[in-house]
């Protein structure tokens, strides 16, 4: 079992290491907003900005999940059921910002 | 049988029952913050306003963060304590993960506390205006901004009268000295003499008496109806109601017969609504959520209006807010203009906010100069300033160069001016104001406006209520925080209440804690995505 | 999660309130489910027989026997002169579809049955986590009773439809100074608390299906019904929660002032400009309901569709047709059941991709519910079929389930759609499902696991007194709206289109001729609702007397049947089984040639080799 005590003294180490990790992640977060060298792009807040920041936090929140919610080595099963949930959540955004762009365009099904 | 699985895993999944249960919960909790981002996202794609960007201040998101990752860490240290079997530095690491989840809301609980007290104004122009906004003069009952009337006459609509008001009101009613403006008859004969001044008991009479009439009444039409059909339709069989008899509809004999029978049909008198009128005109003053007035023009005769239908007649008083500004924003202001053609300047210059105060056409001076400066230090660069620099005035600069001249602020360069403005600690959760009529008390003494109510579109405190960027955030945040408290208790059950379960079967704790901690990760990744989102984009 | 307390010596002796109140047994918990969700039934119906009153006899008052619920006070508030306003006509016709929908359907199929019979099929001794059971039990009856209970509230119940959309649901009740004490946002927190009722059931019913099934119970040796409560399962746990979230924002909304929902410059006739502050999207609201609203179409439908699985090869005495095919199409169903769901939205100003897209899934996802109705379909040729009650309530479901799902094919196209939206067409076709569909499906499997439940049979004459009528009734009350649809009416219409009578056909009233043409059917339909109720008298006789004075089941498994709930004692004690039971098959092996028996119970020991070819 991956849960044995000896494997889990092993894991100490790594627990810490993820830790320090996150809590610079998030400094760094904040530097791409606030510091001002550290502005991709143009001034302010941009595409730029917000996909650094959003992958900033993928990265965080999948270091979490693999490693402090054990998901690197998890049964398939559970990969299934949580999948699930991930899959349909994206489906729902997606699908409904499909809908949101697509409205029909009124000027051009009846004239001006 | 025991069910099994419970602690000990079944051989062909690999899992035991809790920990297929969490996950299973965890995806579902995945949809539900799904459907909040989703929301979110789309809300903010298609506003048809301009977005708050990057408007909370950071520094209490950032320590929670922090707070959370670390309970996050104590949490796994927990469980790698039970499973090596030392409960003593269980109980250290779980002690600190339910510090940190009390830490975390304490947070949350001081910027919240920030935000309502926080007033914001959508002029009619679209200029916002935010700000502390205090006692007016004349304000009754503690209020801030209330809608105020000089009251002649009032109507109680009986049916809908609500407690909550009337309550609240009933002071002010007997100062002005209400009295009944006719001689209502009730239907058990009494008789509720002009004059009699207005009471909780008194329209509680009436309602009832209003309420037995009606019933009665309704029995009676009731009755009436079905013998008018009954004797109508015996007369025609199974002609149907649209139906014609002659010249008639069936639906018409009904009618004809109902009218006749009414006639004779003992009634009793309704009275709906108690009229009231007061000796002289005496001011009403009124929550602005509560009603709304005919029109906003000072002086005016008007009416109030509230949500339960009592109407207040009589001349409009000042109702116009007082507010001490620390942000100005004319975004709104110029994507109206632009919509109208008017050149941005031109919309500037004309609002309210700067024809009528002189304040205000100086910070908005000085603020022009600060761009100036900007676009100084920029284009070397090769940037621009963004629209949120030129048209957005935030707390930090007003504050900062409160007591520096339009010269004074020319001789700067931008890195200087910016360090005049007050760092993320002073300004923790928002601008600090010196307090009402206390020069001496902490804080910057912000220009103020008085804005009348007529140039007021909406306004609000920084609540859900303000904007669908603040709905968001509080319904998320909130939410969330929620998830915090729970998670927190059922740890903390553990933690308290765990030592005999840990005696007996410690293997079943650590599985419980494992569990338990698992919910506590994923409310530490949801706010790992809520803290970009929120306070950084 | 895990809160499976090992006290289990303390249900030895468990005191009445511990045994049948607040009870962790998932037999109790499934029969307290059943029973609440009936009496809810009951009340659905009763608001429905009043709104058909207004529909045939619109001028004339409720009759003596349909007015004696309501006090005097709520009469003299809701009704004028006796007759009912569109006002409360709304207010009838939302709780209608709220309650058919959500307190009784969904209890009855998944909370009942699926409480029920799902652990005694696997081999279970109980639900994986019985406290959240019965947690789960006590939530919905919270939100149902609250629901209902705001009939009582100043404003009375909610009025927006079951649907609840925003503007209409904002403006409804918002003169109320109370926000919190009025039927809309006791309708909304209501939901909520039904939400999590469901979302704690579905995490105690996906575990208890992969973790508890007995030894030899292989994910193709499950019965149907199993297979068919997992997915609805993943149904409720994954299409519930965007729901939940738009109930909170619309609570956030009502409560708070927010504008989730509310446009910019929203105005309205009595109540005047809105005073929120605008900028919200109505249309968002409408995305994350039907995220929900089409999951929980086939959440109302396959533990019908599961019942009947189990009860048409068990009366056939032969396997089920196809079962893997079944099980595939299950799965297949409940997938694209997340992807369809803007076809309720093709109104709203969708463009073309977006409709064409909903258009495709819309019509891939008829190809599993066929196979699905196929395979029953084809289980019966050749079979010995018997016909007990339970099964000619399964027979009686499959062609009323076809209809409903046949007359629903024409409004997954857009085109099609933008004729018959909001139609009685569209009320005829899910009726189709729900009622004779979905509650013929759950008659036969009340029948079916009767003696198991009680030990004694279900009286078959008045099975034939509630069975005969009711087939009916069903369709002359339902057919006809198929007609209106097709001609015209509105499903809102609160005097069933006397509004838009005219017997002029050169009326400048749009329908001219058609509404009188049509309307008749009106009274037809009524009185098929009213007499339909009457028809339910036998059946509620049936199901109380025939607990104690009912034919006396002589076996533990009085239908032969193979899956393993029939292999507990009758009825079940706590526990379930005696002895851990050994799964050696699959369970539909009938008419097998190895045994004697024309059955092959799961739980038999194999007798001795036999070849097979």
């Amino acid at each position: 079992m991956a849960d044995s005590p000896e494997q889990i003294k092993k894991h100490i180490k790594l627990y810490l290491l993820i830790g320090g990790a996150l809590f610079v992640c998030t400094v760094l977060t904040v530097a791409v907003a606030k510091i001002e060298w550290l502005d991709f792009g143009s001034r302010g807040f941009g595409t730029a900005d917000m996909v650094i920041g959003l992958l900033i936090a993928l990265f965080k929140a999948t270091l979490v999940a693999l490693i402090f919610m054990h998901l690197n080595h998890e049964k398939k099963l559970i990969y299934w059921l949580f999948g699930f949930g991930l899959f349909f959540a994206v489906c729902l955004m997606l699908i409904t910002g499909l809908a949101f762009s697509d409205p029909v365009e009124f000027e051009g099904f009846f004239g001006r | 049988m025991e069910i099994p699985y419970i602690v000990e895993p079944r051989k062909d999944t690999g899992l035991n029952n809790s920990k297929i249960g969490i996950w299973l919960f965890l995806a579902s909790e995945v949809m539900l913050f799904g459907g909040l981002f989703s929301g979110y996202v789309f809300l903010r794609i298609y506003a048809d306003y301009p977005w708050p960007e990057r408007t909370l201040p950071v520094l209490p998101g950032l320590i929670n963060t922090f707070v959370l990752i670390g309970s996050s860490i104590t949490v796994v240290f927990a469980w790698v304590s039970l499973k090596l079997r030392q409960w003593r530095k269980f109980q250290i690491y779980m002690g600190i993960t339910i510090v940190c989840a009390a830490l975390f809301m304490v947070l949350k609980g001081v910027e919240y506390n920030a935000k309502f007290h926080h007033q914001a104004i959508r002029m009619d122009d679209y200029t916002v205006i935010e700000g502390h906004s205090h006692k007016q003069k004349n304000a009754v009952g503690g209020a801030h901004k209330n809608l105020n009337i000089k009251a002649k006459s009032l109507t109680v609509s009986l049916s809908r009268v609500d407690d909550i008001y009337f309550d609240v009101l009933d002071e002010q009613y007997s100062k002005a000295g209400f009295g009944l403006a006719n001689d209502v008859k009730l239907t058990d004969g009494t008789v509720l003499e002009q004059g009699t001044a207005i009471t909780k008991e008194l329209i509680d009479q009436a309602k009832k008496d209003f309420l037995a009439a009606l019933a009665h009444n309704s029995n009676i039409n009731i009755e009436l109806g079905r013998q008018a059909w009954k004797t109508v339709k015996s007369k025609h069989p199974g002609v149907k109601y649209y139906e014609l008899v002659g010249d008639q509809t069936l639906k018409g004999l009904v009618d004809e017969e109902l009218k006749k029978l009414k006639k004779d049909a003992d009634f009793k008198a309704e009275t709906p609504a108690l009229n009231f009128v007061s000796n002289e005109e005496a001011l009403i003053s009124v929550n602005p959520y509560w009603g709304r007035l005919s029109n906003k023009n000072r002086g005016k005769a008007g009416r109030l209006t509230l949500k339960d239908d009592t109407s207040i007649i009589g001349t409009i008083a000042d109702s116009s807010i007082t507010i001490n500004v620390d942000g100005i924003d004319f975004r709104h202001t110029i994507t109206k203009a632009e919509e109208k053609g008017i050149p941005k300047d031109t919309a500037i210059k004309n609002s309210w906010l700067l024809k009528s105060n002189e304040n205000m056409r100086e910070v908005w001076a000085k603020h022009k100069v600060v761009t100036k400066k900007l676009v100084e230090y920029l284009e070397p660069k090769g940037k621009k300033p963004t629209e949120n620099d030129i048209y957005r005035i935030n707390w930090q600069e007003i504050a900062g160069l409160a007591d520096k001249s339009i010269e004074d602020i020319e001789k700067l360069d931008h890195k200087e001016i910016e360090a005049l403005f007050p760092g993320d600690i002073e300004g923790f959760a928002g601008p600090v104001h010196k307090k009402h009529g206390d020069p001496d008390s902490k804080g910057v003494a912000y220009p103020e406006v008085v804005v009348p109510r007529a140039q007021v579109r909406f306004e609000s405190v920084f609540s859900p209520r303000w904007n669908t960027y603040y709905a968001t955030y509080f319904t998320i945040t909130g939410l969330h925080g929620l998830h915090v408290i729970a998670g927190a208790l059922v740890l903390a059950y553990y933690l308290f209440f765990g030592r005999k379960m840990y005696e007996e079967k410690p293997e079943w704790l650590a599985n419980r804690v494992e569990v338990g901690g698992l919910f506590w990760h994923f409310v530490d990744l949801v706010w790992i995505f809520l803290f970009p989102i929120l306070y950084l984009m | 999660m895990s809160d499976s307390h090992d006290d289990h010596h303390d249900h030895h002796n468990p005191g009445f309130l511990q045994k049948y109140v607040f009870s962790t047994d998932h037999k109790t918990i499934g029969l307290q489910y059943g029973l609440t969700a009936m009496l809810f039934l009951l009340f659905g119906f009763y608001l429905m027989m009043v709104m058909r009153w207004s529909i045939a006899y619109p001028h004339e008052p409720l009759p003596a026997w349909m007015g004696w619920l309501f006090s005097e006070d709520w009469k003299a508030q809701w009704l004028t002169e006796g007759k009912l306003p569109g006002e409360t006509y709304n207010m009838f016709g939302a709780m209608h579809g709220t309650i058919m929908v959500f307190l009784g359907i969904v209890p009855l199929g998944f909370g009942a049955f699926g409480n029920y019979v799902t652990p005694l099929q696997i081999g279970a001794p109980d639900m994986a986590f019985p406290k959240l059971n019965m947690w789960s039990y006590w939530l919905y009856l919270t939100g149902g009773i609250m629901m209902c209970a705001s009939f009582f509230l100043e404003s009375g119940a909610a009025k927006s439809g079951w649907t609840n959309y925003p503007p209409l649901s904002f403006f409804a009740d918002a003169q109320y100074p109370h926000q919190f004490w009025t039927g809309q946002t006791q309708w909304l927190l209501g939901l909520v608390m039904l939400i999590s009722s469901s979302l704690l059931g579905s995490v105690n019913f996906i575990t208890t299906i992969i973790n508890l099934r007995a030894k030899g119970m292989t994910w193709m040796r499950l019965p149907f019904f199993v297979w068919a409560m997992l997915v609805t399962g993943f149904l409720l746990l994954l299409a519930f929660p965007p729901l939940e979230v738009a109930g909170i924002m619309q609570v956030v909304d009502r409560m708070f002032g927010s504008s989730f929902f509310q446009p910019s410059g929203l105005y309205h006739q009595q109540l005047g400009l809105s005073d929120a502050s605008g900028g919200g999207s109505p249309l968002l609201f409408q995305h994350l309901f039907w995220f929900l609203g089409h999951p929980e179409v086939y959440v109302l439908l396959l533990p019908a569709f599961a019942c009947v699985a189990e009860i048409i090869p068990a009366n056939t005495r032969r396997p089920i047709w196809g079962y893997k095919s079944m099980v595939y199409g299950v799965l297949v169903l409940g997938f694209l059941s997340f992807i369809v769901w803007a076809h309720h939205m093709y109104m709203t100003g969708m463009g073309p991709a977006v409709s064409a897209f909903f258009q495709t899934t819309t019509t891939l996802i008829s190809i599993p519910s066929v196979i699905l109705l196929t395979c029953l379909l084809i289980s019966l040729w050749g079979g010995s079929i018997r016909f007990t009650p339970a099964m000619m309530w399964a027979c009686a479901f499959l062609p009323m389930f076809g209809i409903g799902g046949l007359t629903g094919l024409p409004l997954a196209f857009n085109l099609v759609d933008l004729h018959l939206h909001d139609t009685y067409y569209v009320i005829g076709h899910f009726h189709y499902i729900v009622a004779p569909g979905i509650l013929f499906g759950f008659f036969g499997g009340i029948h079916h696991w009767y003696p198991k439940i009680t030990g004694r049979f279900m009286s078959r004459k008045l099975h034939h007194l509630h069975f005969w009528p009711s087939l009916i009734l069903m369709n002359t009350l339902f057919f006809p709206m198929l007609i209106q649809g097709m001609a015209g009416f509105h499903r809102r219409w609160y005097n069933g289109g006397d509004a838009y009578l005219s017997a002029d056909p050169e009326s400048t009233n749009v329908f001219g001729r058609t509404v009188l043409e049509h309307i008749d059917l009106n009274i037809m339909m009524s009185w098929s609702a009213w007499l339909l109720c009457v028809a339910q008298i036998p059946f509620i006789i049936n199901l109380f007397v025939s607990w104690k004075a009912g034919r006396k089941a002589n076996s533990d498994n009085p239908w032969n049947a193979c899956s393993l709930e029939w292999a507990t004692p009758t009825p079940p004690g706590h526990g379930n089984f005696i002895e851990e039971p050994i799964v050696y098959r699959g369970s539909y092996e009938y008419a097998r040639p190895e045994v004697e028996d024309d059955f092959y119970a799961q739980w038999r020991k194999p007798v001795e080799k036999v070849d097979e070819d």
